[in-house]
């Protein structure tokens, strides 16, 4: 019980003090948000700093104390330009599309600077990127791992920069905020999916005119009838009907993760064939429809979908 | 090794795409870093060292070319021990400075066939760094400064390379802003850093010593240097001395056992004469033996030096420092020198007037035996002189001034155990030491107590008013008391003149013998004008940098702290008195009043320089005008041009819209059209006029607006 305490308290702490932290996307990062830590390599510099003046001292010789000072010189001035190279970058995320679980999550990142900036490293739930801008602009990509299906916070982002000597690290500590809705791994089921891909589905058959459009392709436009008439019009040609299925999740088999990942799988099939499909999960109907947005609401609902709403029913 | 591009020539980041394993371009930057740090090295430190270099990066090319095995624990190992070995071959031990350089060194270089990762890489950088401030110990000239930063320069820019630069242009430009930026502090902390005396001691530099010997044996050859290094320089504050006054003393030479003379240490005299130490040598700031009065005041830069000696111009007298002041009027330092420094002296320009303690009867000591023609004419010349001191020495010295006796730099050698009498009746020709030796002889002969001085005579002034002693101007010359004083007597003065008014390469059939040591030296330019004009600013720059900088220690320090608060305490009673109150207060208000309007000037300006940025940039222009317009309520709509955006207003813009079409049209050549630069300047100029016009009217409008 303590135990638990105390880790609760560590978390609370710790989301306090990320709070605390941690600088908004889109802004350019203000003074108060950067960091400057030492780096290891930095211990040592003022390691050398301190041996050299002791050298300096004890052979009274002026190069040695000159040169001790120098390398201190240089830390102050690395800590300023360090500290320069991070601020007022401006962070911009871009989601990526679609992300299936098992797969990683490609996270767009676009930099931007009023000057140019140098080495500037990413690092976000054990993905790292690297980015320059050398015109003040730069793009980098995350790679974030997304093992669960499911809606993911997306994880603190930190910004850091060593350059230009690797002396001190400056950092910045960046909340997202944005979620990341991750669509089932697709899965193809054991049972042999009846795709009909490509036969009987080109539209051919003649079914009238309509007023042409700008875009038409020319190969349909009725150029007979604008010599005739003088009004370009278009042919329309009937689509025949397409298979129209029902994705059922109580039809599948198995655990509910594993009965989502088929119906993913076929989801994806059926849009690639260009079915007319629709969704059935416990208390959840998506009606019949087809194409890129029949496709996403599908994806998005088997994504939401909670099983423990399904297993009442299950046991009922 | 086959040669490849540069490291800069193309995108050769330090490290590879694993984001571990350093490429072979960064291996190489830390190679040519080794290569200047060692270079700053070699002319002190065995050559092999060098082979070393080459060797261990010879491995590291095959093993990334060839797909060597990493090198092994075992060959690392071999590795170290070889390199101890062979410095213990070298230096004979490892606890010397040459011997814990030469380690550091071979460490250095070592290193690299253990460098694999970026971490490695910094950490030879660091012994890098280490290794350059210790050729410090060798050296802390001029030329030595330069090498040291061009070595610190390319550390820094492989560090700079390290963290991640892209291209040789970026690294070289961050290094050159890090190094400017901090060399203003590094100057002000060389400058404040308080200078204390050495914490605890370590090994020192043993450097070979000049050219003064402490024993001197009149015909042994090339015993007299010839070559041009420099002894010491010095500076005089007040009354600079006429040629005939340069003799700086360095030892006395009083103990002759027929051969030779040599110098007796107040050790040695103490132990001799069963007396205590203090009779011959004291320490302190003052001389204890002697109340002359100062007559020159000059500041040495000394050469280092193992052995102690301190020249002084005639007798030392007082020092700004703790030093060994013997009874003979000669100088010791309390310890050797390591590095060049810095003394101030007062001396007397003359010899001594008090007696040595060691006594007449020692400074007239000769062997029983020995040298039987020279007595002889001692005792004539003596008898001619009627027993009169001052008489026997004029026609001693009288009868060097006669033929056949020459001045020369490569006499005959003697070496019969009578040397005086083969000078003085056989060869007849000789050097200073010759000269002093048989003139000391003769004076001692017939009781005069005397005693031969071994220092330099001369050196070469340079027209700021610093003088630079070389080995070549070492001097022998002699010393008898008389009348309760010491005098100086030079017989060289008799036999050649031109040697004490010109100096040693005055002497006619020195011409060849001068320098015979230094074959390359610089010296023998002296001939041609331009030639010995640049030798001489190039030494006057490098004894400023010497006087300057490696000699700010603890006086100069302070006097210049002194200096600084006495201009600040100046300009705080200025600026009390030009402020138009009285006291403090008003006296800070001007203070700020004044930095005030510096800052605002400053700001000014930089306002100033970004309207400029602005009027050669459109984009930067545009983000402004817009800017502007959106806090009066006419911002650009969502996805809108700037150029749809300008010309939607202008309707609504009254007197400011054929402006802001103009704008519009502008922009719309300048971003789209294929314009050249010249028409592209003229558009950008007549654009940010229009701009400017345009926010005029519209000002105008909402202020003269109900």
């Amino acid at each position: 019980m303590p135990d638990r305490v105390a880790s609760d308290w560590r978390e609370r702490l710790r989301r306090r003090w990320l709070g605390r932290l941690t600088a908004s996307l889109w802004a350019p990062l203000p003074q108060s948000r950067l960091f400057l830590l030492p780096t290891r390599f930095g211990l040592g510099w003022a390691g050398l700093v301190v041996l050299l003046v002791l050298f300096g001292i004890n052979y009274q010789n002026n190069m040695a104390h000159a040169l001790a000072f120098w390398l201190f010189a240089l830390g102050v001035v690395v800590l300023l330009r360090t500290w320069r190279n991070l601020l007022g970058v401006r962070v911009a995320l871009r989601l990526p599309q679609e992300v299936f679980a098992g797969n990683e999550a490609r996270l767009g990142v676009s930099l931007e600077g009023k000057r140019s900036r140098t080495a500037l490293v990413l690092h976000a739930g054990g993905a790292s990127a690297q980015a320059d801008l050398p015109e003040g602009r730069g793009e980098t990509t995350l790679a974030l791992p997304a093992p669960r299906r499911g809606v993911q916070s997306l994880p603190p982002l930190r910004i850091e920069s060593r350059w230009p000597l690797g002396l001190v690290r400056v950092v910045a500590w960046l909340e997202p905020g944005g979620r990341l809705l991750v669509y089932p791994r697709p899965l193809d089921a054991d049972e042999p999916l009846h795709r009909r891909a490509g036969a009987g589905l080109d539209a051919s058959d003649f079914a009238g005119l309509r007023r042409a459009e700008p875009g038409d392709s020319p190969a349909r436009l009725a150029w007979k009838q604008w010599s005739r008439t003088g009004v370009l019009a278009a042919k329309v040609f009937s689509v025949p009907p397409r298979q129209q299925l029902w994705l059922d999740y109580d039809a599948c088999q198995g655990e509910a993760e594993r009965r989502l990942s088929v119906l993913c799988a076929r989801v994806l099939a059926h849009h690639q064939a260009g079915d007319r499909f629709g969704l059935r999960l416990p208390g959840l109907t998506l009606a019949q429809g087809e194409g890129a947005r029949q496709r996403r609401l599908a994806l998005e609902a088997l994504a939401h979908f909670d099983p423990a709403t399904a297993s009442p029913e299950e046991g009922a | 090794m086959r040669r490849r591009p540069p490291a800069g020539l193309g995108p050769a980041p330090a490290v590879l795409a694993d984001g571990r394993a350093l490429s072979a371009a960064m291996l190489r930057q830390l190679f040519v870093g080794q290569c200047l740090v060692l270079a700053l090295h070699l002319p002190w430190m065995p050559a092999w060292l060098a082979g070393l270099a080459v060797a261990v990066a010879g491995y590291r090319h095959l093993q990334l070319r060839r797909r060597l095995p990493r090198a092994s624990l075992l060959l690392r190992l071999t590795a170290v021990g070889g390199l101890l070995a062979a410095l213990w071959l070298e230096f004979g031990t490892l606890y010397g400075v040459d011997g814990l350089i030469g380690l550091l060194l071979g460490v250095y270089l070592l290193k690299l066939l253990e460098t694999h990762d970026r971490r490695d890489a910094r950490v030879v950088v660091m012994i890098g760094v280490v290794a350059t401030s210790g050729a410090f110990l060798h050296d802390q000239g001029l030329l030595m400064a330069g090498a040291a930063l061009l070595a610190l320069g390319w550390l820094v820019q492989s560090l700079v390379w390290l963290s991640g630069a892209s291209g040789a242009r970026q690294a070289w430009r961050e290094t050159a802003w890090l190094l400017g930026l901090s060399a203003p502090l590094m100057a002000l902390l060389f400058v404040t850093f308080p200078r204390v005396g050495p914490l605890w001691n370590l090994p020192q530099v043993n450097r070979a010593s000049t050219g003064l010997t402490d024993e001197i044996a009149p015909g042994d050859i090339a015993e007299l240097s010839r070559s041009d290094a420099r002894a010491f320089r010095a500076r005089f504050e007040g009354r600079e001395p006429s040629p005939h006054e340069r003799y700086w003393r360095v030892y006395t030479l009083s103990h002759f056992d027929g051969v030779r003379w040599s110098r007796t240490a107040p050790r040695e005299l103490s132990s001799v004469l069963g007396r205590p130490l203090d009779h011959f040598a004291r320490e302190g700031q003052h001389t204890p033996w002697t109340d002359d009065a100062p007559r020159f005041t000059t500041e040495l830069l000394l050469e280092p030096d193992s052995r102690p000696w301190r020249p002084s111009l005639g007798t030392p007298l007082a020092s700004d420092s703790r030093q060994r002041f013997l009874a003979d009027g000669t100088l010791e330092g309390l310890s050797p020198l390591g590095s060049r420094s810095l003394l101030r002296l007062a001396s007397s320009g003359a010899a001594p007037s008090n007696p040595d303690p060691a006594g007449p009867a020692w400074q007239a000591m000769l062997p029983a035996e020995g040298n039987p023609r020279t007595r002889e004419l001692a005792e004539r010349l003596r008898r001619e002189s009627g027993g009169d001191a001052r008489a026997f020495l004029a026609a001693a010295m009288a009868r060097f001034g006669e033929a056949p006796f020459r001045y020369t730099l490569s006499p005959p050698r003697l070496s019969s155990a009578d040397r005086v009498d083969e000078f003085l009746f056989g060869s007849r020709a000789g050097y200073c030491t010759h000269y002093a030796s048989a003139m000391a002889v003769l004076a001692r002969a017939v009781g005069i107590p005397a005693r031969i001085v071994v220092g330099f005579l001369g050196g070469e002034w340079h027209p700021d008013g610093h003088v630079t002693v070389r080995d070549y101007d070492a001097h022998a010359w002699v010393e008898v008391w008389l009348d309760g004083a010491w005098r100086r007597l030079d017989p060289t003065g008799v036999i050649a003149p031109e040697r004490i008014e010109e100096g040693p390469q005055a002497i006619r059939d020195g011409r060849e013998a001068f320098l015979a040591d230094a074959p390359f030296s610089a010296l023998r330019l002296r001939e041609l004008g331009w030639a010995n004009q640049l030798r001489l600013e190039w030494e006057r720059l490098e004894y400023r940098w010497q006087r300057g900088v490696i000699g700010y220690q603890r006086a100069s320090r302070a006097a210049l702290m002194e200096r600084v608060s006495e201009r600040l305490r100046a300009l705080w009673a200025w600026l009390i008195e030009v402020s138009p109150g009285r006291g403090i207060l008003a006296a800070v208000a001007t203070l700020l009043v004044t930095l005030g309007g510096l800052a605002g000037g400053a700001w000014l300006l930089w306002l100033g320089w970004r309207h400029h940025r602005r009027g050669r940039d459109e984009r930067a222009l545009l983000l402004v005008l817009q800017a502007w317009l959106a806090r009066r309520g006419l911002g650009p709509a969502p996805g809108e041009s700037p150029a749809a955006h300008l010309r939607r207003i202008a309707p609504r813009a009254g007197a400011a819209g054929p402006a802001l079409e103009e704008s519009a049209r502008h922009i719309e050549r300048l971003a789209y059209a294929p314009v050249g630069s010249a028409e592209r300047r003229e558009r950008q100029r007549r654009l940010a006029r229009r701009v400017a016009e345009a926010r005029r009217r519209l000002g105008r409008r909402k202020s003269s607006a109900p």
